[in-house]
């Protein structure tokens, strides 16, 4: 039929498309002879354009701060991600760091969501996009803390984040906050490490069972420190000069924040 | 200082696209200025679109992520700015839905603020016009002629992109009466919207 002709039926239909109620055999009819006929593809295009302003009319609702702190810390990492593509050239080296910039690719693609997570629906994508959520609001209050000088992730083998790691200069405490599933036997103690660029490792301490614990600590203890390490040690843990006797469960880079 | 900022206030949307453009190349004052200037309208919309305040903050979130990164891209949809954020908060919202959907299959469905008022809704008018286009404009002053029923059966349809049948189901109306309120409402908007064209 040649629609164009019917300008009622016309606008009736392109109306109905506009809202979505036009469906099956009828729709895909209707967009086969918007793609053949102009006039029809801009009916189409004004019906949809004034269908769409609905979204403009509803009634505003003031959001959560915390709201804009998660986005903020979002873009923050997209931009250090940016930085770091940048800075690392394309052959950057994998370990720590390139797992941690990994974190904030799959991070970034959960949260904004579009293609990933729709084409990606499988079962373990909640409990990511759940983690991905915990570590941005989690950096949502670091950000609100201006004392926060060092980050680490500790991730394990397959680098699933297990910890993070802060470092409050004010407080001169280190903040550890269990964001995995991980929960060490009761017979049995996490212990935080040190690793300098050169000597053995030092301990930071022995970690309880909650899921976030402080540790004391001067800036001297994590300054220059490239990364940190748990291992797996006896309950109470083990003295810092023989260093760690069981495996090293998580490990991951310290960042000095540039702020 | 940008000569366009004394002309802020006698246009929005000269303001809003201006903070496009600036988020477009990576400006992170830019966005947060535009937050704040449209996040409750955004909000409120995210709201209507999932049903669920608490959802529709992680709608916000990901629609601001997609602002972010795809700013670029506004100029040339020719669209009035709050028209096209609308666009992303609408189909961020239908994304989160439809994640929803696939990951619960089966599980009945969860209590919805917005359908539980809807029909109970005597408010004589819900529509906002703050911070609304023109185009938005002329469709509220269509919407307002029509009845309350009418009117939020076809907001509904529209935002939460919806059949007559799943519209009758989830709002437990007849089905029958469901595509006589649609038929009626986009006949009057359609009749009313021809004046504005």
């Amino acid at each position: 039929m040649h629609l164009p002709q019917h300008p009622e039926l016309l606008d009736k239909l392109a109306a109905s498309y506009a809202l979505g109620t036009l469906r099956g055999g009828a729709r895909r009819r209707f967009e086969t002879l918007a793609r053949e006929q102009a006039p029809v593809r801009a009916a189409a295009l004004i019906w949809q354009a004034r269908i769409g302003s609905v979204a403009e009319l509803q009634t505003p609702i003031q959001p959560d701060p915390t709201v804009w702190m998660r986005i903020s810390n979002l873009v923050r990492a997209d931009a250090e991600r940016q930085a770091m593509r940048g800075a690392h050239g394309a052959s950057a080296p994998q370990g720590p760091v390139g797992w941690f910039r990994n974190l904030f690719v799959w991070r970034g693609a959960a949260v904004a969501g579009v293609a990933v997570a729709v084409i990606a629906m499988v079962a373990g994508m909640d409990q990511r996009a759940k983690l991905s959520m915990e570590i941005a609001s989690l950096q949502a209050q670091l950000q609100a803390t201006p004392q926060i000088k060092y980050v680490a992730v500790l991730a394990d083998g397959k680098a699933d984040p297990s910890m993070l790691v802060t470092f409050d200069a004010r407080h001169n405490k280190l903040l550890l906050q269990r964001v995995g599933g991980y929960q060490e036997a009761s017979h049995k103690s996490l212990q935080l490490w040190a690793l300098p660029p050169s000597g053995g490792p030092r301990s930071l301490g022995v970690l309880g069972a909650e899921k976030l614990l402080r540790l004391s600590a001067g800036e001297g203890d994590v300054h220059e420190i490239p990364t940190l390490a748990i291992s797996l040690e006896p309950k109470g843990g083990v003295p810092s000069a023989g260093g760690p006797t069981g495996p090293v469960l998580f490990k991951g880079a310290l960042i000095q924040k540039v702020l | 200082m940008s000569p366009s900022t004394s002309a802020y206030s006698l246009n929005p949307d000269a303001e809003l696209m201006d903070l496009l453009d600036r988020i477009a190349n990576r400006d992170e004052l830019a966005l947060k200025a535009l937050y704040e200037q449209t996040s409750s309208k955004l909000y409120g919309l995210a709201v209507r679109v999932v049903g669920n305040r608490e959802w529709a903050e992680d709608v916000l979130q990901e629609a601001f992520m997609t602002i972010w990164r795809a700013a670029a891209d506004y100029r040339p949809t020719l669209s009035p700015p709050m028209a096209w954020l609308g666009l992303i908060v609408r189909s961020r919202g239908l994304d989160f839905l439809r994640r929803r959907t696939a990951d619960r299959s089966g599980v009945t469905q969860e209590l919805d603020e917005v359908m539980a008022e809807t029909l109970a809704g005597d408010s004589p008018n819900p529509m906002d016009t703050t911070s609304a286009s023109q185009q938005a404009w002329a469709l509220h002053q269509c919407m307002n002629r029509m009845e309350n029923c009418q009117r939020e059966v076809v907001s509904l349809a529209y935002l939460r992109d919806l059949s007559h049948s799943e519209l009758a189901e989830r709002l437990k109306l007849p089905l029958g009466t469901v595509k006589t309120w649609i038929r009626r409402g986009l006949e009057q908007l359609r009749t009313c919207m021809a004046r504005f064209a």
